[in-house]
């Protein structure tokens, strides 16, 4: 056999290696990838430059952006547009669930990180609200927060406070608590100030109640990596415990904790099931986002135009690609601002 | 001891819902719209469970059948595809790994709901089923089957990134040695590597079956036939009709969330073990 042939064989071989058994590992995935994550972004983008209802119906240029942010821009304080409240409540819900849940978070994994008994079966009782589905876990709080024979009414009324509407009441929740401590509230502030309503901070808690596990995890995983002799050697400095969580702890485990932060962030942005769960009233949802839409999330927003109304599907995909935007800006806004504090060994 | 009176005080408040759940899914229609309500049911009604199971048109059988096929059939599929394109990641050599490998981990952050949208559109538009034409016209195509349900959202990049990283950590002798001897790609995977990996490989199954289960929205846009819908579709509709009669709702609710929660605690050392995983390699 000459060299020249073994040469060619080779080269074949290699060619073999290189490209067709790759190609044959990767296919199944990049294609299930590019046909329902990665094209279909193209396709929305298409499709929001239509009116659209079961198939195209009129091609009308950029009017559903032209909708969106007219919607946006409307009224006083501009956020009383179908779609500027539901930014609006969108930002509620973001800023209320992913700060809190990482922050009780962090303080729980602390805990449960000391040599403790049992620590195993605390971690368990914190993790399993995350397993269960949205809806059972949903419709559980739902009974918790009955207006009339809820559980939680009841501890209300043994304690000699009001009973409240929970997830009917659509008033602002920070304005109501103020007054109950006695302090009034200025009409003339800008109404977004009022913050999220009572409906919403209840969406808000059972979000926290449902997502602190997982949370809790990655905090763990983050802690236990943490060489106790950093520790030990600080406290026989003289570092007291607040100090010992904010300046040794916090920059050790910032790796984790900026992933937790992003991943929790894209999440909350995705928030459909709990909204719609707890405040659609049963059913197959045609009450998601009430009372007087003060839950509507971008998501659900997004589900009401696709699902419930006639050939509202191309607006749709313009408000889904606007909530694309919206996502990817944010994240990026967020490895901006935290990347230069994040410690890396 | 403020530590424990601390930990186990909140423990308890994570678990409040569930214990309340159970104890009203037990009492009589009287029972539970007493107020102040009652903690412990006074006599236990075992028979709130068969009534609430039967109370569906079709049963709740019907629902959890459904849950179960959609369930293990996206989560074999997501596992076989996610496996080879681990393997080609982590082993093979080939021009534009790293940036395929990128793009793969990039499809995390479309928001599901920006899918929705266009995949709802598309499965209607997929060639030659449901009476389409080539052209993917004329028919329903995949809506409102169990294809339709379980194929968007099969091919997972969290479970590429998982296994990937649990291939790589195995030494590369194994590799060399078996080469020595003529084995292809195919069987030091099957044979050999998968073995070695079984926890990333049983992970990756948990949070696909998991995630599967508790599907809430992609289901309920991607069908119309109550007959196909899986459970967590089921305890919406039954919430809607029955929703005042809160002793066969929670009834419903806990036979939902009970195998769900039954099935977390028997493998939970592992499942914590793979979120543990991630959050350290991310």
């Amino acid at each position: 056999m000459s060299a020249e042939i073994i040469m060619r064989r080779r080269s074949k071989q290699r060619r073999k290696e290189r490209i067709w058994l790759p190609a044959l590992y990767l296919a199944p995935t990049l294609l299930l990838m590019w046909a329902f994550d990665i094209y279909p972004i193209f396709l929305s983008a298409w499709m929001s430059l239509w009116r659209w209802g079961i198939k195209a119906e009129e091609f009308i240029g950029l009017d559903n952006y032209k909708r969106v942010f007219e919607d946006i821009g409307s009224g006083p304080g501009g956020a009383t547009g179908e779609v500027g409240n539901s930014l609006l409540v969108t930002a509620f819900y973001v800023i209320g669930t992913v700060p809190v849940t990482i922050i009780i978070a962090f303080v729980i994994a602390n805990m449960l990180n000391s040599k403790i008994r049992f620590s195993g079966i605390l971690r368990t009782a914190y993790f399993v609200p995350y397993v269960t589905s949205t809806v059972a876990a949903g419709l559980a709080f739902v009974w918790l927060l009955n207006p009339q024979i809820g559980v939680l009414n009841s501890a209300l009324e043994s304690v000699g406070l009001p009973p409240q509407q929970w997830l009917l009441d659509p008033e602002p929740a920070a304005p109501k608590v103020l007054a109950a401590l006695g302090i009034g509230w200025s009409e003339s502030l800008p109404e977004f100030l009022e913050g999220p309503s009572v409906a919403l901070v209840c969406v808000i808690a059972f979000s926290v109640w449902n997502s602190l596990g997982f949370a809790v995890v990655i905090i763990l995983a983050g802690l236990i990596t943490i060489d106790p002799q950093v520790k030990e050697a600080a406290r026989m400095d003289g570092v007291n415990s607040w100090q010992m969580a904010t300046r040794i702890t916090m920059p050790l485990v910032s790796p984790t904790l900026f992933l937790l932060l992003i991943v929790s962030t894209i999440s909350a942005f995705q928030s459909f099931n709990e909204v719609y769960v707890l405040t659609s009233g049963g059913g197959y949802g045609a009450g998601a986002g009430s009372p007087l839409d003060s839950t509507l999330t971008l998501p659900v927003l997004i589900f009401r135009h696709l699902y419930e109304r006639p050939s509202s599907v191309g607006f749709a995909a313009a408000l889904s690609m606007l909530l694309f935007v919206v996502v990817l800006g944010v994240v990026l806004l967020q490895f901006r601002l935290a990347e230069r504090r994040v410690h890396y060994e | 001891m403020v530590l424990y009176t601390a930990l186990i005080a909140g423990a308890m408040v994570m678990l409040f819902p569930f214990f309340w759940m159970v104890s009203s899914s037990l009492k009589t229609f009287q029972e539970v719209n007493l107020s102040p309500p009652t903690l412990l049911p006074t006599d236990p009604q075992w028979a709130n469970y068969a009534e609430a199971w039967g109370s569906p048109p079709s049963g709740f059988g019907r629902y959890f059948f459904n849950s179960l096929v959609v369930a293990v059939v996206g989560t074999a599929i997501q596992l076989f595809t996610g496996i080879m394109a681990a393997y080609a990641f982590a082993r093979l050599k080939f021009r534009f790994n790293n940036l395929l490998f990128m793009l793969v981990l990039a499809t995390m952050m479309i928001p599901f709901e920006t899918r929705i949208v266009p995949n709802y559109v598309l499965i209607r538009q997929i060639p030659l089923v449901g009476g389409n034409s080539i052209f993917g016209e004329g028919g329903s195509g995949l809506y409102d089957t169990y294809a339709g349900m379980i194929l968007p959202g099969v091919a997972s990049a969290f479970a590429v990134f998982l296994l990937r990283q649990a291939f790589m950590a195995v030494p590369r002798d194994y590799w060399d040695a078996l080469r020595m001897d003529g084995a292809s790609h195919w069987t030091f995977l099957w044979r050999v590597l998968i073995p070695m990996t079984m926890p990333a490989v049983l992970t990756v199954v948990l949070f696909g079956f998991i995630g599967r289960w508790n599907e809430l929205l992609w289901p309920l846009i991607a069908t119309q036939s109550e007959s196909i819908r899986p459970v967590q579709l089921g305890l919406m509709l039954f919430s809607g009709d029955e929703g005042s009669l809160y002793h066969l709702l929670m009834a419903a609710t806990t036979l939902v969330a009970v195998p769900g929660i039954i099935f977390f605690l028997f493998v939970q050392r592992r499942f914590i073990e793979g979120l543990t995983a991630f959050g350290v390699k991310g």
